[in-house]
């Protein structure tokens, strides 16, 4: 399970409440910090730990309280709660519309799993019926394209791209128009890597979503990437008006706290997570049955989004 | 008598109370600029232990003693124990009529793997050739792609490329191979196969450890967020032997220890 190690580290310090006999600020404090060290060593940006360990405080008056059982679960939903806090905006999710033409533009960090998560996202889409295809709008990275083609014949998913045009707008739109035309319902547009330190490289992000007008502009986050991400996904939100993230990489000993963290600067909420390499590591995300599973609390609203 | 004017005067002898809360900050700075909790933690343990009972001078404060202590750690940390020579290594294989061999490797970077990973190396070559034609270079060829397509076993290719460098007198053969996860088991196992069958000179591991080097990309992406270089470093106990800057042929450069610690102190 993704985040495995952080979610025993929460349940072991969560646990220590069952275990004392009385329940004070002694006791309070001693299980937040075990928490808050579990989520610092996850990554998650020490800023939104600290607000953490404040709001559970605030929580808490010990003075008013009655039973231990009921401070016990008032702790426990607390925490439970700001950790939903932690990856969801409480906004709704696009909800592409079966029938009619769903853009979807994909942006993000350099090597962040963009191209590899719209053929995912595709085939995804694909299983269920719906007329899926990919449109490669990345005329920078090298082997671009053919990655796409490859990526794209493998899952037999139709694609638009062009070995000559160097116009990453023109051939979105000229794709996207095609499409379109042909009735396709998940229009996917993948787009080169780039950062918020080179200004033409956004111009051109910007430029590319004002000629397709998508529907919903994913952002794509990298799971192993840290602190740096928030700055990162504030400009890309500044920029252009994403509306979704997924998360990549959380396969294997990714802390993710780092990208975890970085969600808040999008206000956009998670929809999909990337667990691996191949075209059908891509998990459906909700954030409460997320938390809940991570912190062992069984699937209450069950976690696959069928 | 002594003991009251020193008193008077404000030098101190350093306890861990003392620098417990200048040591806390100092620690989520640098949690903050990317370090590795752990290590953060480490590092300021290991100022703690190296301070505590000196007696600093009048003028200093605890503050900046810390820093400065700090400072000193983070640099070291950051300076190579073992020269990477890759030019001298270069030619010292060239003399012995054999081409240097160095194998990138790292979590997600002979890639016959990922989809579009030959031809993006294609496109590469392609260009490097167009900004050393070989009429600028006597005729030569500067830059050669082997490839046998997708889905091979990396250590084969591997082993005929350094063949095929050999006997085509090729000075330096860089071997790419797919990214990996640690606990990919099928591709960890290829890459070891790979590296135990051809013996490469240099082992640099890419991003983000049975390896000679790191290369720490996307420097250029991160502004002051440096920490990743301290944990790398600290971690593997090798050096970073280049970090990436941005997308062209020239944006490799060495590590500057000195500013990338003024970024993460600042
Ligand atoms: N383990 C793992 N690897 C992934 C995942 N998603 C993508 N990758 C790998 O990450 C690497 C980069 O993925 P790409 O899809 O090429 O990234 P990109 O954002 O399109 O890169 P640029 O177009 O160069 O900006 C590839 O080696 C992918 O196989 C994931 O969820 N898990
Ligand atoms: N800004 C910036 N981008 C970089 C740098 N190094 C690489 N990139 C970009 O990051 C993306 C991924 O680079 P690759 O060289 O394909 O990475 P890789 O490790 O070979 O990836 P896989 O083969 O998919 O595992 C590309 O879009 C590169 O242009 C750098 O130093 N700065
Ligand atoms: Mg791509
Ligand atoms: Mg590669």
């Amino acid at each position: 399970m993704v985040l495995a190690d952080l979610g025993r580290k929460i349940t072991t310090a969560l646990h220590s409440l069952s275990k004392a006999t009385v329940i004070n600020e002694e006791v309070l404090n001693s299980m937040l910090k075990e928490i808050c060290a579990a989520l610092l060593e996850a990554d998650v940006n020490i800023r939104l730990v600290k607000q953490l360990r404040e709001n559970v405080r605030a929580v808490i008056d010990f003075d008013e309280m009655a039973g231990g059982l009921n401070k016990r679960r008032m702790i426990q939903s607390a925490v439970y709660k700001e950790l939903i806090k932690l990856v969801d905006p409480s906004v709704k999710p696009y909800q592409p519309v079966k029938g009619r033409p769903n853009i979807i533009m994909f942006v993000g960090l350099q090597g962040s799993g963009k191209t590899t998560t719209c053929t995912k996202l595709a085939y995804h889409y694909q299983k269920k019926n719906w007329k899926s295809c990919l449109v490669c709008a990345d005329t920078f990275r090298a082997g671009a394209y053919d990655q796409i083609k490859q990526n794209a014949t493998k899952a037999r998913i139709p694609f638009y791209g062009s070995y000559t045009e160097v116009d990453p707008v023109i051939i979105a739109q000229d794709g996207v128009e095609m499409f379109k035309k042909e009735g396709f319902e998940m229009i996917i547009v993948d787009t080169s890597g780039r950062h918020k330190q080179e200004e033409s490289l956004f111009e051109e992000m910007l430029a590319v979503a004002n000629a397709i007008k998508p529907d919903n502009i994913i952002f794509v986050m990298d799971a192993t990437i840290g602190q740096a991400c928030e700055a990162q996904a504030r400009a890309f939100k500044e920029k252009v008006d994403i509306g979704s993230v997924i998360i990549t990489k959380l396969d294997g000993h990714a802390k993710g706290g780092g990208a975890l963290s970085a969600v808040a600067a999008t206000s956009s909420p998670i929809i999909f997570i990337g667990t691996g390499e191949h075209i059908d590591d891509l998990e459906p995300f909700k954030t409460k049955p997320f938390v809940s599973k991570l912190l062992g609390m069984g699937d209450i609203e069950g976690l696959i989004d069928k | 008598l002594f003991n009251l004017f020193r008193g008077l005067v404000g030098s101190k002898s350093l306890t861990q109370d003392l620098m417990a809360p200048i040591l806390d900050k100092m620690r989520d700075h640098l949690i903050a600029k990317n370090v590795a909790t752990e290590i953060a933690h480490k590092l300021c343990e290991s100022v703690a232990s190296k301070l505590e009972g000196k007696v600093i001078g009048t003028f200093d404060t605890i503050a900046t003693t810390i820093r400065t202590s700090l400072n000193e750690a983070l640099v070291q940390i950051l300076s190579p124990k073992r020269r990477v020579d890759i030019l001298r290594d270069c030619l010292e294989a060239r003399k012995n009529c054999r081409p240097y061999v160095m194998t990138f490797c790292g979590v997600n970077a002979c890639d016959t793997f990922r989809a579009g990973a030959v031809e993006q190396l294609r496109t590469h070559t392609r260009h490097l050739n167009a900004l050393h034609p070989p009429e600028k270079h006597a005729g030569r060829i500067m830059v050669q792609l082997y490839e046998k397509g997708y889905g091979k076993d990396a250590a084969g290719i591997a082993m005929e490329a350094i063949r095929f460098a050999k006997d085509s007198g090729i000075d330096v053969v860089l071997v790419d191979t797919a990214g990996r996860m640690q606990d990919n088991e099928p591709l960890m196992r290829a890459l070891a196969k790979l590296i135990k069958v051809n013996e490469p000179d240099l082992v640099l591991f890419v991003g983000e450890a049975l390896v000679d080097g790191i290369v720490l990309t996307k420097f250029d992406t991160i502004d002051d967020k440096v920490g990743a270089a301290i944990s790398m470093t600290y971690i593997t106990g090798q050096p970073i032997v280049f970090i990436g800057t941005g997308q062209t042929y020239t944006d490799l450069k060495a590590l500057n220890a000195n500013a990338v610690v003024h970024a993460l102190m600042k």
